[in-house]
């Protein structure tokens, strides 16, 4: 290039940044629109290419999509832990996966299945037992499905709001963080926007108007119920397990392992012994890889 | 002649239009007497209306709730419940309206004695201590955890459920329906209804669509119908706690929604409960038609 041209280019260049920073609020509006939309067409081919690699995983393999792995129980959130319970008692073949735990109706867990995506775990569990024959509570006597049903809807809807309380609002998710092997954009979600929004959720669902002794109230009231309806037997509706024992399950793992500083852990352990051997029953019934699976050492 | 004339010119240029400061002057007195109105119907209009809820009556249980239904006594079931339940325990009640919204933004709140108690359930634990009224002691400890499922069951799944159907798909028309309003409310109801959708939404109920919700009511209703079986009350043959909250929402079903698809099941395939429903009915409300409201806003 001659050196007019190189002249012409540096004045014109000049000139033009001179332009730019008379206006950076234009400058980094532009900017940041262009990064957000590149953000966004990058993030939607991700998807797609993860969604194209799912489809492929195998005819009747569910791909269980939750939040990272836990680092003292196989996952931190109840419900993940209940579907995947869930999963290995029915022996339906799965793989796990955590690049996207939050799903079509905004929660997790969720499944991918034939290509297909269902979304939010009662409902999964009720699809794959119709798919699969494996509903096991519609071997139970009517009325043994109706507790098993009520049963399972005060853990679901009772108790899962309960525990958010101590577990976002009044532990601002350190436990949480603390007992999962986050990435650090997942780190910084729980950290900032978690127990922000589970305020409002517990506001519009009504248990966060109560106080934090009324709360564990409750919750004690209601462990007092599963542990009593429980009694002696081996599984909450007889010799066999069922789904509800799945729910139950969930939960207690959260409460023995993910919940230090919590007044439930004490309380299930010292005064609802049943309910710890009930855990103990299924982790060795289905989780011979427990430690395999949350521990600090394994690097998935 | 001429100083007629300079007179009329300066009259013409007296300026009329108010300063600033005195536009000012009036805006703040505007807000000011607003804010002292205002702070004189909270605190004092308050203090007044709470020195007279003191004088009802030596443990006689004040509740405040919306003014009654016209299709039950109610509109709401967490406020039949705690009536019904108050009615079973024989424990001595008087309805008031001027505030029905607690302190945790619910509905129904009670005064006893001066003292105030928020949240149906805390209520009715807290009553049942100081009434020495247990209606759970003929139950067995594994009755009692089955009684509380199925209340669980019904606060809260059943409740979220039919508000899906309130507000979602009826968009709150048997608000105005049911009670008697104000005329300003039909005009707010929309923000209302909104702000029902967001807190679906915040719940979890709301994500589903309206058929997958229906499914799963049904089935709770289903198990309700399963395990009342032939009994004439969900526990046996005595009512319990439990029957409260049970006919609170089913009469609420039968009431107030029979637009819904959940009228149609009681009626048609779970009997058994609209047969309930009239039983607890016919025995702790024998005076439902006088408990109604009977003149309609034009």
């Amino acid at each position: 290039m001659n050196t007019v041209t190189v002249e012409a280019l540096r004045a014109w260049s000049c000139d033009g940044l001179k332009w730019l920073s008379k206006r950076p609020g234009q400058v980094i509006s532009a900017v940041a629109v262009a990064v957000l939309v590149t953000a966004r067409i990058r993030l939607a081919s991700v998807r797609r290419e993860r969604r194209k690699r799912w489809a492929k995983i195998g005819k009747d393999i569910v791909v269980l999509h939750g939040f990272p792995r836990g680092r003292y129980t196989p996952n931190a959130s109840p419900f993940v832990m209940k579907l995947e319970t869930y999963l290995r008692l029915a022996k339906i073949t799965y793989v796990f996966d955590d690049t996207e735990p939050i799903g079509p109706k905004g929660q997790g867990p969720w499944i991918t299945l034939n290509g297909e995506e269902i979304a939010d775990s009662q409902l999964i569990i009720e699809a794959l037992g119709r798919k699969f024959d494996k509903n096991f509570t519609s071997r139970l006597p009517k009325e043994q499905q109706a507790i098993a049903l009520a049963m399972n809807l005060m853990m679901t809807e009772h108790i899962t709001w309960g525990l958010r309380i101590w577990r976002y609002v009044i532990d601002k998710g350190e436990q949480l963080r603390k007992c999962s092997r986050y990435d650090l954009v997942s780190e910084l979600a729980v950290y900032l926007w978690f127990p922000r929004i589970a305020k409002k959720r517990a506001w519009a669902q009504g248990i966060g108007r109560h106080s934090e002794k009324e709360v564990e109230e409750m919750m004690r009231q209601d462990f007092a119920a599963l542990s009593d309806y429980l009694g002696d037997k081996p599984f909450l509706m007889g010799d066999n397990p069922c789904e509800v024992d799945c729910t139950l399950f969930g939960y207690i793992s959260q409460v023995l392992w993910n919940y230090n500083g919590s007044p439930y852990g004490k309380m299930v352990k010292e005064d609802y012994p049943n309910l710890e051997a009930h855990h103990s029953r299924m982790k060795t019934l289905l989780y011979p890889d427990w430690d395999a699976l949350s521990s600090l050492a394994v690097k998935e | 002649m001429t100083e007629e004339v300079n007179s009329s010119e300066e009259m013409k240029e007296i300026d009329v239009t108010p300063s600033p400061g005195s536009i000012l002057t009036v805006m703040i007195s505007i807000l000011v007497t607003t804010f002292l109105v205002y702070i004189y119907r909270r605190i004092i209009v308050r203090q007044i209306r709470r020195s007279v809820w003191k004088s009802a009556g030596d443990d006689v249980v004040l509740v405040h709730c919306p003014t009654p239904g016209y299709l039950t006594p109610n509109i709401s079931p967490f406020v039949m419940k705690l009536l019904t339940y108050l009615r079973l325990a024989q424990i001595p009640y008087k309805l008031e309206h001027d505030e029905p919204m607690g302190a945790k933004g619910k509905t129904p709140w009670i005064t006893l004695n001066g003292e105030e108690l928020h949240d149906s359930q805390l209520i009715i634990e807290a009553l049942s201590k100081k009434f020495d009224k247990d209606f759970n002691s003929g139950l067995s400890e594994e009755e009692k955890a089955i009684a509380r499922g199925f209340a669980m069951m019904i606060e809260e799944h059943i409740a979220w459920g039919l508000r899906v159907w309130r507000f979602i798909v009826d968009d709150g028309r048997t608000l105005l329906e049911g009670m008697k309003q104000p005329f300003f409310v039909s005009l707010i109801k929309p923000i209302f209804v909104r702000s029902q959708k967001a807190a679906l939404w915040y719940q979890g109920l709301g994500r589903h669509s309206p058929s997958e919700v229906e499914n799963m009511i049904t089935a709770d209703l289903r198990a309700l119908s399963k395990y009342l079986g032939r009994k004439p009350y969900l526990m046996g043959d005595n009512l319990t706690e439990v029957d409260c909250t049970m006919f609170a929402f089913m009469a609420n079903i039968l009431y107030n929604y029979n637009r819904s698809p959940y009228y149609d099941i009681i009626k048609g395939e779970f009997t058994n409960l609209y047969d309930y429903v009239l039983r607890v009915k016919g025995r702790l409300w024998p005076d439902w038609n006088q408990c109604l409201e009977k003149t309609k806003l034009k």
